[in-house]
């Protein structure tokens, strides 16, 4: 089975976030940019799919600029990806989620694909926008919020289950289609050493990106959120004595209800 | 020019250490410090991902890196727990003299099984009569044929309980002095080895420390490292190599203590501001910051001129002993932030003053590596 997985480079959790001058973008000037949140779940997953179905290969492929596509691409080789493809983005804070698909989908045009992975949402932006959109371009299904995808040898079908706020459904779907995980609900490995050290001797196939319609969206403007003030502590012995004063700090003080 | 940047393969490395230490290891850092506990499945998974035989060459089944690069991993360990990585890295010191002074066969015949599976080997120098004197060692190893009889009793030994390979220091001749210390490999299921009880310490609780005990153990000559009485030398090329990872693992030490009391000190207020904005407390930040880049500098600096192939003992054994004298320091004044919290063990920095504390005494104490280093440098004048 040929697994594609689609990874963003995203900056590191711990990142100050900054707005550039110009009000319109993100600073990313020293931002590290990792492997992380949805992206690694859905990589996770396409290993997983690797070791269950004898024969898998797990391709990574990611749309940006040096250095950390290339970077995020040998995470992925350390983790156990066999292939890479890196196809190269402009500098700055990224492509929109759209643009982005829309390069990727030209891309996966000569990549063998019996599925495609993907983070249900990007790790930055949480747009949620680029599996819809790389599915509606391939011209397949898509599905996400997938959790515990399996391989149904004997339908020859993909099953999945999908968290729903009443619970959970299960899915069977056909192949190829496009799907995008949940995240944190199957514990990434870790890299071990030695594969890492291989890692950063594995070839990537480079290749520039096609040129698409877009941009399909552009930021008007970005602000960080205000500081938050006034935390306050409430002073109680008893849970019912705790619920009794806030509720008539909600009601008369924040007039939140009457 | 120098350089001080590293590589993206350093950073990746660096990386996936800070991960392991902050995921795995520090979430249990306090209940293995208290309990006390030897949590085999952190070290467990610290070998699966091979952070356990750093040094070791991959042909051996370890993962081969320089000490450079041993020193990144060892310092973003140390910042998890200190105790913990000491066990992590102890086989680094019990494996160094294999590949220091064994054979081309003794190499492939005890490290490639070794590291092919979850183990541990403890190095024995110290002995109860005397650590920093080791050329004044007991323990005997008589020759009777095609075998030694060793005899005698280490102390003070890392994960002696645990270990099934044992690099020891014995004489041969107590008159000749350190020209009559040989070194050994023992396995564990050699008749008349044995080790004792877990010692209580003070920090590193979550590693293992016993004696043990040699009472007629039978080692064939094929297990004896190099020649009769290059164990003292054996001991000491060992000790140049691994003592710069000390400076590390105190400078990972000293970081937490600095993340820690900084964080605090935006965050505690006293006559109406952070405490952070008083000038007493800043001049203590000011101070712990560059104790702690200089350990590193010194640490990265050694580890450096050892991995061009120098001996670097000056270096490693300035690394070793002002990192750890930082760490000491900076831990104390971490604690100190913190006021009475810091005193308390339900916060984090009164462990980090116990776990820095032994770096000023194991690898050779601080005493002995300013003897060393007074000596080299006088050395330079003369
Ligand atoms: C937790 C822990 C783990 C350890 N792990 C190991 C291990 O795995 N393997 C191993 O072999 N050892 C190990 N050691 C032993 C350690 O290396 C020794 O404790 C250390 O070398 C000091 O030896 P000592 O304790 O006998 O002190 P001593 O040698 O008795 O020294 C006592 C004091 O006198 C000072 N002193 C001694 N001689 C001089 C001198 N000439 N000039 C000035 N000052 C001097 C010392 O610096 C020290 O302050 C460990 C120790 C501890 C506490």
């Amino acid at each position: 089975m040929e697994i594609v997985v689609c990874l963003k480079p995203v900056p590191e959790a711990e990142t100050r976030l900054r707005v550039a001058s110009n009000g319109t973008t993100l600073d990313v000037e020293g931002v590290k940019f990792v492997l992380a949140g949805y992206d690694e779940s859905a990589l996770e997953q396409a290993l997983l799919l690797k070791e269950a179905v004898p024969g898998s290969k797990v391709h990574a492929v990611s749309f940006g600029p040096a250095p950390r596509t290339e970077e995020v691409l040998r995470s992925a080789i350390a983790l156990g990806a066999d292939l890479a493809t890196w196809i190269e983005g402009p500098s700055g804070p990224g492509a929109d989620p759209v643009t982005a698909a829309r390069v990727v989908a030209a891309a996966l045009a000569d990549v063998p694909h019996d599925l495609v992975l993907c983070g249900k949402q990007a790790g930055d932006d949480e747009a949620g926008l680029f599996p819809g959109a790389l599915a509606e371009t391939l011209g397949l299904p898509d599905f996400d919020s997938v959790v515990d995808l399996r391989w149904d040898a004997g339908a020859g079908r993909f099953t999945f289950l999908r968290a729903t706020d009443a619970g959970g459904e299960r899915w069977q779907v056909p192949v190829p289609c496009v799907i995008g995980l949940q995240q944190a609900w199957n514990d990434p490995r870790t890299a071990k050493l030695p594969n890492i050290l291989k890692s950063r001797k594995a070839p990537i196939a480079k290749r520039a990106a096609a040129e698409v319609p877009g941009p399909a969206s552009v930021p008007v403007g970005f602000a960080l959120p205000p500081p938050r003030t006034g935390a306050r502590l409430i002073d109680y012995k008893t849970p019912d004595e705790a619920a009794q004063k806030l509720v008539r700090i909600l009601r008369e003080e924040a007039k939140v209800f009457p | 020019m120098p350089d001080f940047a590293l590589s993206p393969e350093q950073e990746s490395l660096r990386d996936m250490a800070r991960k392991f230490a902050r995921t795995e290891m520090a979430p249990h850092a306090a209940e293995c410090d208290r309990t006390p506990r030897f949590p085999e499945e952190i070290y467990r998974k610290a070998y699966d991902l091979g952070l356990m035989n750093l040094n070791v060459p991959t042909e051996y089944g370890g993962t081969g890196l320089g000490l450079f690069d041993q020193c990144l991993l060892v310092e973003e360990l140390a910042y998890g727990c200190g105790g913990m990585t000491t066990s992590v890295i102890a086989n680094c010191l019990a494996l160094e003299p294999i590949l220091l002074g064994g054979s081309e066969t003794q190499k492939q015949r005890f490290l490639t099984p070794f590291c092919s599976a979850y183990n541990f080997a403890s190095f024995c120098l110290t002995e109860p009569s005397g650590g920093s004197d080791a050329g004044a060692l007991k323990t005997r190893a008589r020759r009777s044929g095609e075998e030694y009889v060793l005899d005698g009793e280490k102390c003070f030994i890392t994960n002696a309980p645990h270990a099934s390979l044992f690099t020891v220091f014995a004489t041969v001749d107590p008159a000749l002095r350190t020209r009559g210390i040989t070194a050994f490999v023992v396995p564990r299921s050699a008749a008349g080895l044995s080790t004792g009880k877990d010692e209580e310490k003070m920090g590193h609780r979550a590693s293992s420390t016993s004696t043990v005990r040699f009472e007629g153990v039978r080692v064939p000559v094929a297990d004896r490292l190099g020649e009769e009485g290059e164990g003292f030398s054996l001991a000491m090329r060992t000790l140049d190599q691994t003592r710069t990872p000390i400076g590390a693992l105190a400078t990972g030490i000293a970081q937490a203590a600095l993340d820690h009391a900084a964080g605090y000190a935006l965050k505690r207020q006293s006559f109406g501001k952070p405490i952070g904005e008083h000038q007493a407390i800043q001049i203590k930040l000011a101070n712990m910051a560059q104790a702690v880049r200089a350990a590193r500098l010194l640490t990265w600096y050694a580890a450096w001129t050892i991995d061009r192939g120098a001996k670097g003992t000056l270096e490693s054994s300035i690394a070793k002993c002002f990192a750890s004298d930082a760490a000491l320091h900076v831990a104390d004044e971490a604690i100190q932030t913190f006021g009475g919290y810091g005193y308390m063990k339900e916060y984090p920095v009164e462990k980090l003053l116990r776990d820095a504390k032994l770096t000023q005494i194991y690898e050779g104490a601080n005493e002995i590596q300013r003897t060393v280093i007074a000596r080299e440098l006088l050395r330079q004048y003369a």
